[in-house]
């Protein structure tokens, strides 16, 4: 197992030195660079943008350029942002709070609601219960993300129950342990539930199908002939064999995790990495753009090493052809 | 006891040791304490002034006395006119008008407690904003017509001079709006060569400043924290040492919507709204307990470049055709420009310089332009084009009118200026290829030249005077007709230089040495005259002023215009 991990890693090594390569060119390649705004400045005169092209090493090819960055990073230098000046994981770390607490708490919950809904859902296959839920859950994959935000927005504004937006009140310092906690939880929840209904429902929907799948197959049968209680062929059965797929997907959840939700952390002002990213982009802040991309293909390749060690961990197949 | 007298007798030594600090007076009489709460849409970028480029950073500096708010020689006015003393008690120029004096405040603190002495003048000038690798504006506003920097001298104890080559206005007005910059606090990075890096954004309670408020905390895409500074040197007219308000905070949002949401339940005090809400928000003001200002229209303005050095020299010929873009300047339907993306509040614009400043010249009204096809399709005619049996417009040598438009996507207002220009050149017969591109995309065709028109805006001010990089011939964003030595896009066999063109440029040179405001003005009011005679920019509509506020916050400001906003002289804030 160890030796299979080890080699994973090993091999995640070019495959990030080809995301670098590719995302670099298409940076690159992209009209423009992050000088244009000074360029369209009337007080900045010619010379001084030049001074800061080669300070910038715009003056330079793309492949020169590339190998400079390479070789800082190597010594584990990623290198300044442009516009704010300071080292780009800096800026990550200050954002990776709010991203995480927001990306956790929204798995929980739809994870923890989707998959008993699921399993719920399945049993009572067409009943009135069924069909509510799914109903309901079909709701939540129609609404687009900004738009539930904002009517969340609204309705907090109008009845005062959730504040409109933001990551912590403005006393936050002067709060209490509890109230701090207390104080994050109450900002959170508007956030959690615009993303988390919006993935709860394709969850439900993927243990639902697979349980009513693996129902149908023939161990399932074979089990209720030899007469186990049904409350076992469902635990021990026939759920262990529907939760496969889902594992997987929890693998690509984990590298999301980082990458935040852009239109919801916007509408919610939530401090997340997602406005990060977003602005470096349009500002094609070039190294901070590389570095958020980078840490997010790292997330990819852990996240589906811990998918494959958790499905090995269930599934004693898997177990059996890793060995 | 002993020790209370001890550091009775410490502070009062240090006290003694400097001189009497030489008040501003103000004169307002207000209420202290109390809390503003202001809404941000951006995260700063930087707290270090002279790296700060947009107004997200640039904001927040305001509080701390930067950006040519409290730190500088002399202030602005209501008309955004440099004429308020600040750190300079007084100045004036040598009789030849090359050098100008300033005369620096005495007993001013900086927030950390140490004295503002002629050292810190002398480091912010010529060790900071005389090098040009120092900050991001570089040291191109401070030179002369001769492209030289000012001599500086310590003339006595208070006083500094500033000696160009050839009398220098434009120099003299950089220097009066200069920042100082505290040399204790700065000294190591600037040896250093690190400058930039300083005072970043994780570096906010490390900012100095001279300002009425100084930082207190600063999270990330949540909140900026100002509290206010005990060692500020102004006064009101009670003798209450200013400022008002005891905290500051900005919560930063996210999104427009969030804010307006924020306002209307009374979590912020104070909101520059769009257009689009503006008549909501005025609608509900009395019942709420709000304020309501529109004010002078914007000082920049979107307009319409055409390339005179267009790829395709037949096209060139008719951009260089000053009756070909007057056509344009008819053919713009404005009014419903702003009816529909102003809600009606903004105006028409048929000149450079925005009727909020104070150097607007009323005469090029009197040129007369409005919405009129028919005006349109008579100067086009008046320009040597006709139409055929099938309505299409050709030039004098038969070739059908044709030409790209484009726009950087995403911005509103530039798109709607794009679709209506081109629902005009249908009228006229005239194919106009409408395309919003990616904005990088439309800076590197501007300024390569190989674009044949452009709908674009860059920042104005209250003194034409800052535009000089725009209508000087050799200007990097002379951009409707760059020289061939500009760049190899531009043939010299096809170059032409009108002499309005040379004029412009003569008045852009000589304004810098008009020390006389008047002649300044003058001089300005013939580049305006000129630019509404050839309309080498077809300048398009500006939006109003836009505040909505509390009405129990008392604002220094009563007039808040585009040239002098809501937070104008900040000190003399209160809550009634």
């Amino acid at each position: 197992m160890l030796r299979y991990i080890v080699r994973r890693i090993i091999l995640a090594i070019p495959v990030l030195l080809g995301v670098s390569i590719l995302a670099f060119l298409i940076i690159s390649a992209a009209p423009g660079d992050f000088l244009d705004q000074y360029r369209l400045n009337p007080s900045i005169s010619k010379d001084k943008v030049e001074q800061m092209e080669r300070q910038f090493g715009f003056d330079k090819s793309v492949v020169v350029q590339y190998f400079n960055w390479l070789s800082q990073v190597v010594q584990g230098n990623f290198g300044y942002s442009f516009t704010y000046r300071i080292p780009v994981f800096n800026l990550i770390w200050g954002r990776l709070a709010a991203t995480l607490a927001l990306s956790i708490s929204t798995m929980i919950f739809a994870w923890g609601i989707g998959i008993p809904l699921g399993i719920y859902s399945a049993l009572h296959k067409y009943s009135f219960g069924d069909q509510t839920i799914s109903f309901i859950a079909f709701i939540g994959i129609s609404i687009p993300n900004f738009f539930f935000a904002l009517l969340w927005l609204f309705m907090s504004a109008k009845t005062g129950w959730f504040p409109i937006g933001g990551y912590i009140s403005t006393n936050y310092n002067e709060l209490s342990f509890f109230g701090k906690a207390g104080d994050l939880m109450w900002h959170l929840v508007g956030p959690m539930v615009t993303l988390g209904t919006a993935q709860l429902a394709g969850i439900m929907r993927q243990m639902r199908g697979q349980l009513l799948d693996n129902l149908k197959m023939d161990f399932v049968t074979f089990a209720r002939a030899k007469g186990m209680p049904e409350k076992n062929v469902i635990r021990k059965h026939a759920i262990r064999n529907a939760i496969n797929p889902i594992i997987t997907m929890i693998g690509y959840t984990l590298a999301a995790l980082l990458g935040g939700a852009v239109l919801t952390e916007s509408v919610f002002s939530w401090p997340g990495m997602g406005r990060l990213v977003i602005d470096a982009l349009r500002q094609q802040d070039l190294f901070l753009v590389m570095a958020s991309l980078l840490l997010s293909s790292i997330m990819l390749i852990i996240g589906n090493l811990i998918a494959d060690i958790l499905l090995a961990w269930v599934d004693p197949r898997i177990r059996f052809r890793l060995s | 006891m002993k020790k209370l007298l001890v550091v009775l007798a410490v502070l009062f030594v240090t006290v003694s040791m400097f001189a009497a600090t030489d008040y501003v007076i103000r004169d307002y009489a207000g209420n202290p304490g109390g809390v503003l709460n202001v809404g941000t849409l951006g995260d700063p970028k930087t707290f270090n002034i002279v790296w700060a480029q947009e107004t997200s950073s640039t904001d927040m500096l305001d509080w701390i006395g930067y950006h040519e708010t409290t730190g500088c020689f002399i202030g602005s006015d209501q008309g955004g006119m440099q004429t308020v003393p600040l750190l300079a008690t007084d100045w004036w120029f040598s009789e030849d008008g090359k050098t100008a004096y300033f005369k620096l405040r005495e007993g001013v603190l900086w927030s950390d407690g140490e004295p503002l002495t002629m050292e810190d003048v002398l480091f912010t000038f010529n060790d900071v904003m005389f090098v040009n690798e120092m900050t991001a504006n570089g040291n191109a506003s401070y030179m002369d017509a001769n492209d030289e920097l000012p001599v500086v001298e310590v003339v006595d104890e208070n006083t500094i001079s500033f000696a160009w080559t050839v009398p220098n206005v434009w120099g003299w007005k950089a220097v009066g709006a200069t920042d100082i910059l505290p040399k204790h606090a700065l000294a190591e990075a600037v040896a250093n060569g690190t400058l930039a890096e300083k005072w970043t954004v994780d570096q906010f309670t490390d900012v100095v400043g001279c300002g009425p408020y100084v930082p207190e905390e600063f999270v990330p895409g949540v909140y900026v924290k100002f509290v206010k500074n005990p060692l500020f040197w102004m006064k009101d007219s009670n003798g209450y040492q200013l400022p008002y308000l005891d905290e500051i905070i900005y919560t930063i949002v996210g999104d427009q919507n969030a804010e307006l949401l924020k306002f209307e339940a009374g979590e912020l005090d104070e909101i520059g709204p769009t257009a689009e809400n503006f008549p909501r928000l005025a609608e509900k003001a009395e019942e709420m307990g709000w304020n309501t200002v529109v004010g002078g229209v914007a000082l920049g303005s979107n307009f319409i470049t055409f390339n005179f050095n267009a790829p395709d020299p037949v096209k060139s010929e008719w951009f260089r055709n000053a009756d070909f873009r007057k056509a344009w300047v008819y053919a713009l339907d404005r009014a419903s420009i702003i009816e529909t993306i102003y809600n009606g509040l903004g105006a028409p614009l048929y000149g450079p310089v925005s009727p909020s400043s104070g150097f607007y010249n009323p005469e090029i009204e009197e040129y007369g332009y409005k919405y009129s096809i028919t005006r349109a399709r008579l100067s086009l005619k008046k320009g040597g084009f006709s139409w055929k049996e099938d309505g299409t417009c050709v030039d004098a040598n038969g070739n059908p009118v044709e030409f790209e438009l484009l726009t950087n996507a995403g911005n509103t207002a530039r798109e709607a200026i794009g679709a209506i220009m081109a629902s005009a050149g249908e009228k006229l017969g005239i194919k106009v290829n409408f395309t919003p591109i990616d904005f990088n995309t439309v800076v590197s065709k501007l300024l390569e030249p190989s674009y044949e028109s452009v709908i674009i805006g860059l920042t104005g001010s209250v003194d034409p005077g800052s535009g000089w990089n725009v209508y000087r011939i050799d200007g990097g964003l002379h951009m409707w007709n760059y020289p061939p030595e500009y760049s190899e896009a531009v043939s010299p066999e096809e170059y032409v230089l009108p002499d309005w063109e040379k004029r412009v440029d003569e008045i852009f040179r000589e304004q810098t040495a008009a020390v006389v405001e008047e002649d300044r003005y003058n001089l300005f009011a013939e580049y305006q005259d000129i630019f509404a005679d050839e309309q080498p920019l077809v300048f398009t509509i500006a939006q109003n002023y836009l505040l909505v506020y509390d009405n129990t916050l008392m604002l220094a400001n009563d007039d808040p215009n585009p040239a002098a906003g809501a937070f104008w002289q900040r000190e003399g804030i209160y809550w009634k």
